[in-house]
């Protein structure tokens, strides 16, 4: 092995085991300021989405232009040294394959279909610019995330169970099941990221040369080729990952990687029609508008869409979210959920609460701080409990069930959602009463009444409601901050979160 | 003897041999073991009675003793030290090897200034006591109602505790088991460690609450329970009264430096913290329990589950017959 091929692999372990790392501190709520969303600041996937969709590239995200810098210097190296998706591929395709030599030549071959990922990606951008974000999809760090909160965290000791997390372990682990049979066939076929990488490769000033008088046409190059970018002939530099193996595998050393070596014959470039790339244009431009009218959520308030506390307002968080699942890893107590269905097609795997499963932590504000987009604003608890004189960010409002509340349908003694209740003064507060059981027997009941100016929607007295099944007090999303006409009361004071809210960061 | 035909059966023959017998005896006992080993080891007894965990008393039998002292003063720490001194040291109750749990209230994501929790500096005060009388380890756990992680460390809990020398148990790494509890209590389970410790140390938090209308110490034994214990409001008095029956601990200390007067038992706002200064250490829990609800300005015995309590011979229900050490 070659100290080019040895770095390489340091590399991706290196990256592989960070990335592991931050997911699992961040899944084990380590308390300390770790950069836990640094990969996804880096992606200029997200970037690009969020600045076609929002209109503006939030804060970190700028980050992503590094990363197109550097491919423009040094091709797709993302992708063979750093993606964590694609060495968990690499991985199992070394793992899961014992290959002939001869297979091996063949699998390593380019495609036609590799170009799918070209138009995918013109595809999202289109959603994108409609204002309908959905890179996260099939974003490798977002796919990957995802995949591992529903795939490997909750199989592990003391993992919390994923419900409705099938499909998404399922694409993750399909996508490593599938490079059993062709080595990185989702980076090569499908990575909408791995594509606009390769749209800026095309112009990187190091790349792989093949000198043409010392090669003998054995074709070896191929032999462990990542990208299937075919150095023996017209270099398809938009695909090459500059995993470098070729540069080792050539026994002529013909091939080597190096700064503005002269130009080689030109590929047959990725191959894409023209009419084909039109017409993928023209189905996103139809999708979009469809999708929004008849699958969304975003124009009216739905009940059983509840988003996390410093959300924004439902367009504006349809533009910014990657689905990255960030925020529901970093929730404590499994409130934050992909949604399913609550939020139509376009919020599909966008964060919604599940209060049987969790409640939002009162002071808790590592949602907004792990969102790399800024979906979900940063608050401040100062600013999040209402300290800082505004009113409380509020993402819903309780409703006691008066025919499954204890005190009130059974006679029967119960304050533990007045008990959980976290506001000052608490937002649920106890009628006093005597009722009368059969019989005449007097007993003293305190019923509870939730006080909708002062509930913030933090959905603990849902989460410990102790009748089973359905709770007998529910949070739902009227009086939410985020949406100023999904309001239960005439407004007091303005407490509308804006795009981009960053004032409260102290 | 003839060799049969070797196309034709093997005819029955009369006897059995030695060999064979022993053999055949021998493969049949190994077969039955392996069976009765493997239902046995399978066999799950936690429906049974015999397979829930008894729950040990922790009371060391001490005569002369008076049911408990209080110590007022500035120093929280110094409270605890002075008042265990006048009941005759830790030694008395921690002997050298014992493995101590101390069971804070450590509920809840709030400030030691807001009297949500047990104050930190008396937990660690008493860690430190324990570890000097020769205990072998020292386990502070509670199963907090808010996140375990904010809880613990943001009333100082967990910090104070692991800096004095003990290990913290959240319920994020705690062993629920099924034990031999009854009556309102029975079905839930109960934290593993709290079982396997050979001495206990509750340390409640004086608090107003508006069902028991007040949570002290017999009330702090909801901690130690696992999911399904929020039914026990229902019957709130009776429930507090059989965890008192069925949680005999070494030692009740009922930290009063900052007490909640009001929106208990997670409060929030410093206008109902009451600053008092004062720490009282027991072996009676009910008569400990009666002292914090006088703090509250209840009539200890018009409290449903303090009554219960000295009902079922647990204690008594008078604050006076604690002994007050004044102010140091």
């Amino acid at each position: 092995m070659t100290w080019t091929r040895r770095l390489r692999i340091f590399y991706q372990a290196f990256f592989l085991l960070l990335f592991l790392w931050l997911l699992d501190r961040l899944v084990h709520g380590d308390l300390r300021d770790l950069p836990y969303s640094a990969f996804h600041h880096a992606d200029p996937l997200s970037m690009i989405g969020v600045a076609l969709a929002a209109g503006m590239i939030p804060g970190a995200l700028i980050w992503g232009l590094l990363l197109i810098v550097l491919t423009l210097l040094f091709g797709r190296f993302f992708c063979g040294w750093i993606c964590p998706l694609g060495t968990l591929q690499q991985l199992t395709a070394w793992l899961l394959s014992p290959r002939s030599r001869r297979e091996s030549l063949t699998v390593n071959r380019y495609r036609r279909w590799y170009a799918v990922k070209y138009y995918l990606l013109a595809l999202l951008l289109v959603l994108a610019a409609l204002g309908s974000l959905q890179t996260g999809l099939l974003d490798p760090l977002s796919l990957t995330v995802r995949g591992m909160a529903a795939a490997v965290w909750p199989v592990l000791p003391g993992g919390r169970p994923l419900p409705g997390g099938w499909l998404a372990a399922g694409l993750l682990l399909g996508i490593l099941l599938a490079s059993r049979w062709i080595p990185r066939v989702f980076c090569r076929a499908l990575c909408p990221l791995g594509a606009l990488l390769g749209v800026f490769a095309r112009f990187s000033l190091f790349r792989i040369h093949r000198s043409g008088a010392a090669c003998t046409d054995c074709r070896l190059c191929t032999f462990a080729c990542q990208g299937a970018d075919e150095p023996f002939g017209a270099h398809r530099v938009g695909e090459c990952m500059v995993c470098l193996n070729c540069t080792t595998t050539c026994e002529e050393r013909a091939i080597y990687y190096g700064f503005l070596p002269p130009a080689g014959p030109r590929p047959a470039e990725p191959d894409l029609s023209r009419r084909k790339l039109i017409g993928t244009v023209l189905a996103g431009l139809v999708a979009g508008p469809v999708i929004e009218a008849t699958g969304g959520g975003r124009s009216a308030a739905r009940p059983d869409l509840i988003r996390p506390p410093g959300a924004l307002h439902e367009p504006d968080f349809l533009e910014r979210c990657v689905k990255c699942s960030l925020c529901g890893q970093a929730c404590p107590t499994g409130f934050i959920q992909p949604a399913v269905a609550q939020a139509g097609v376009e919020g599909f795997w966008t964060p919604v609460v599940a209060p049987r499963r969790g409640w939002c932590e009162y002071t808790c504000v590592r949602c907004g701080e792990v969102c790399p987009t800024g979906a979900i604003a940063r608050l401040t608890p100062e600013r999040k409990i209402g300290l800082d004189g505004q009113p409380a960010v509020s993402i819903g409002t309780a409703f006691v069930h008066r025919g499954r509340c204890l005190p009130w349908a059974m006679d029967t003694p119960c304050i533990v959602c007045e008990e959980m209740c976290p506001t000052d003064p608490k937002a649920i507060w106890l009628e006093p009463i005597t009722a009368q059981r059969p019989g005449g027997r007097d007993i003293p009941l305190q019923r509870p009444h939730v006080d909708p100016v002062r509930c913030i929607g933090c959905g603990i007295c849902e989460n410990r409601c102790p009748v089973g099944a359905e709770a007998a007090i529910r949070i739902t999303s009227v009086g939410e901050t985020r949406d100023p006409l999904n309001r239960l009361l005439l407004p007091v004071r303005s407490n509308r979160l804006q795009p981009g809210d960053r004032s409260a960061i102290s | 003897m003839n060799d049969p035909h070797p196309l034709l059966p093997t005819p029955y023959r009369e006897r059995i041999d030695r060999r064979e017998a022993v053999g055949r005896l021998s493969a049949a006992l190994v077969a039955g073991g392996a069976i009765a080993a493997g239902a046995i080891f399978f066999h799950d007894r936690s429906g049974t009675e015999s397979g829930r965990i008894a729950v040990p008393d922790w009371r060391v039998q001490e005569t002369g003793l008076p049911p408990g002292v209080i110590s007022h003063g500035g120093d929280p720490a110094a409270n605890v030290r002075r008042a265990v001194t006048a009941l005759g040291g830790m030694d008395r109750f921690v002997k050298r090897g014992e493995s101590v749990l101390l069971k804070p209230n450590a509920g809840w994501d709030r400030l030691p200034e807001q009297a949500a929790d047990t104050n930190p500096e008396v937990i660690a005060e008493l860690v430190r006591l324990c570890l000097a009388a020769g205990a072998r380890r020292v386990i502070v756990a509670d199963i907090s109602c808010n996140d375990p992680l904010r809880s613990f460390e943001r009333s100082g809990i967990g910090p104070a505790a692991r800096k004095a020398g003990a290990e913290v148990v959240t319920s994020r790494r705690v062993h629920l088991v099924r034990a031999a509890v009854g009556g309102p209590v029975t079905g839930l389970q109960v934290m593993g460690e709290l079982l396997a410790a050979d001495r206990v140390i509750n340390v409640p938090v004086v608090k107003q609450h508006s069902l028991s209308r007040a949570t002290l110490g017999m009330k702090n034994w909801f901690g130690v329970l696992g999911r399904g214990r929020a039914r026990l409001h229902q019957s709130i008095d009776h429930s507090i009264a059989e965890l008192a029956a069925t949680f005999r601990p070494t030692l009740t200390v009922v930290d009063a430096t900052r007490i909640l007067m009001a929106n208990g038992p997670q409060g929030g706002s410093l206008a109902d913290v009451k600053r008092l200064d004062a720490v009282a250490v027991g072996i009676d829990p009910v008569a400990c329990d009666a002292w914090g609800a006088a703090l509250l300005g209840l009539q200890p015995r018009s409290l449903g589950f303090i009554a219960a309590a000295e009902g079922r011979g647990l204690g008594h229900g008078d604050p006076n017959l604690l002994r007050d050490l004044g102010t140091a």
